[in-house]
């Protein structure tokens, strides 16, 4: 069987053809949902953001000239494409209430906080903090983004940048405190 | 004692360097509990798994891009349908050449390829040669077609090297699928030198138009 090399791929799908988009797709399709995941922080959005940014890839792959690879590329039209519709989102909320108000997101109630359970906790808190807060948070300290990037894709100052992700390490503390808190006293009740 | 804000403890995180933190951390265990705390989070979160994409996701996606491609086909459809049916068919003529054990005498000259056969019929290699003139004219007409709609639109076509590299793909892999089951065919082994050749030459004319930022016709 003949190796297909993702340059093969994406040449095929630079030409149209949708078998070879499906394959592109599978290889990168993890990584893709979950930054968008990530900063949607909601399983509906999430799935809307990802087709968003994989149709917007296919559209444009002309555009792909093989400096990174396909799945840096994808991955950043993905970025662009969450962050463009929270941007969005916040405007029509108000910005101010995006970056330091309450999440709409869930509450914390009873989580797990120990053993294998320390992750479902983390991501659980993550998504309970506001949009902006989670958008800084994730790109800074897991995407690897500095803040002059940060800054330019969220339309916010370098200043801006540092204090969000300042208040969302702390907020996100927070939650991962009280959430052991509130698993501890619920297991001493019973 | 004051402790530190969450500004200077995320500075400190960030390995940045805030006056006077450095000692009150020495003497304050609590800034330095917090701090760690603040640093086991962000390996948590860099550790968080990926996730697995919603299954039905590919066909939303699938049937956005073919609406799009839909609206692209009726600008460049024909010429593409045509080169790639010329690709197919030369494709799978590969790969009869290795059924039917047809060899290659090497001199190639444009279309014209000639071909004789070793222990066959003469109908054999009659209708061989048919085909080989009947794909040829197809694939050179497909060719034309496409060169001529670029012409006809007075914009640059890239795609029409591109469309050419994805048609010598397709004889390359099916030259090396005919090759697996007959390696030391001299048919299939020059026509995979020559599907490599060719496919390397126009790579490097696109890289080279790329680099020059040239909004040449491919040729």
């Amino acid at each position: 069987m003949v190796d297909v090399t993702e340059t093969l791929l994406v040449r095929r799908a630079r030409a149209g053809q949708l078998e070879a988009m499906q394959q592109l797709y599978e290889r990168h399709a993890s990584r893709v949902y979950t930054v968008v995941r990530r900063l949607a922080g909601d399983d509906e959005l999430a799935a809307d953001l990802a087709q968003d940014a994989w149709t917007s890839a296919f559209q444009k792959i002309r555009e792909f000239r093989g400096e990174a690879a396909f799945g840096t590329w994808v991955h950043r039209i993905a970025v662009n494409t969450a962050l463009t519709r929270l941007r969005q989102a916040a405007r029509r909320r108000n910005l101010e209430l995006s970056f330091d108000g309450r999440s709409t997101v869930g509450n914390p109630d009873r989580w797990p906080a120990t053993g294998a359970a320390e992750r479902l906790t983390v991501q659980r808190a993550l998504e309970l903090l506001p949009d902006g807060y989670r958008s800084v948070l994730w790109l800074h300290d897991v995407e690897g983004y500095t803040h002059e990037e940060i800054g330019a894709q969220l339309g916010i100052a370098v200043g801006t940048s540092k204090s969000q992700l300042a208040k969302a390490r702390a907020r996100l503390r927070a939650l991962v405190s009280e959430s052991r808190v509130e698993v501890v006293d619920h297991g001493a009740s019973q | 004692m004051a402790h530190l804000n969450e500004e200077t403890l995320s500075e400190l995180l960030d390995g940045a360097s805030v006056a006077g933190a450095e000692e009150h951390l020495a003497s304050c265990s609590a800034c330095r509990g917090e701090l760690e705390a603040l640093r086991r989070l962000r390996s948590q979160l860099r550790e968080l798994p990926e996730l697995e994409a919603p299954a039905e996701l590919w066909s939303r996606i699938e049937a956005r891009v073919a609406v799009a491609g839909r609206v692209r086909r009726l600008r460049v459809g024909r010429p593409r349908v045509i080169a790639m049916q010329a690709a197919a068919m030369a494709a799978v003529f590969v790969i009869g050449l290795g059924l039917g054990r047809v060899f290659w005498r090497g001199d190639q000259q444009g279309a014209g390829a000639q071909l004789v056969s070793e222990g066959s019929s003469a109908t054999s290699l009659a209708d061989a040669m048919a085909e080989v003139r009947r794909l040829g004219a197809q694939y050179d007409a497909a060719l034309r077609n496409l060169e001529q709609l670029a012409v006809e639109e007075g914009a640059p076509t890239p795609s029409l090297a591109e469309q050419r590299l994805v048609s010598l793909d397709a004889l390359v892999e099916a030259s090396r699928t005919a090759l697996s089951a007959e390696p030391a065919d001299p048919v299939l082994n020059s026509y995979l030198f020559a599907a490599l050749e060719e496919r390397d030459a126009v790579l490097r004319q696109i890289r080279a138009q790329q680099e020059a930022g040239s909004e040449v016709l491919w040729r």
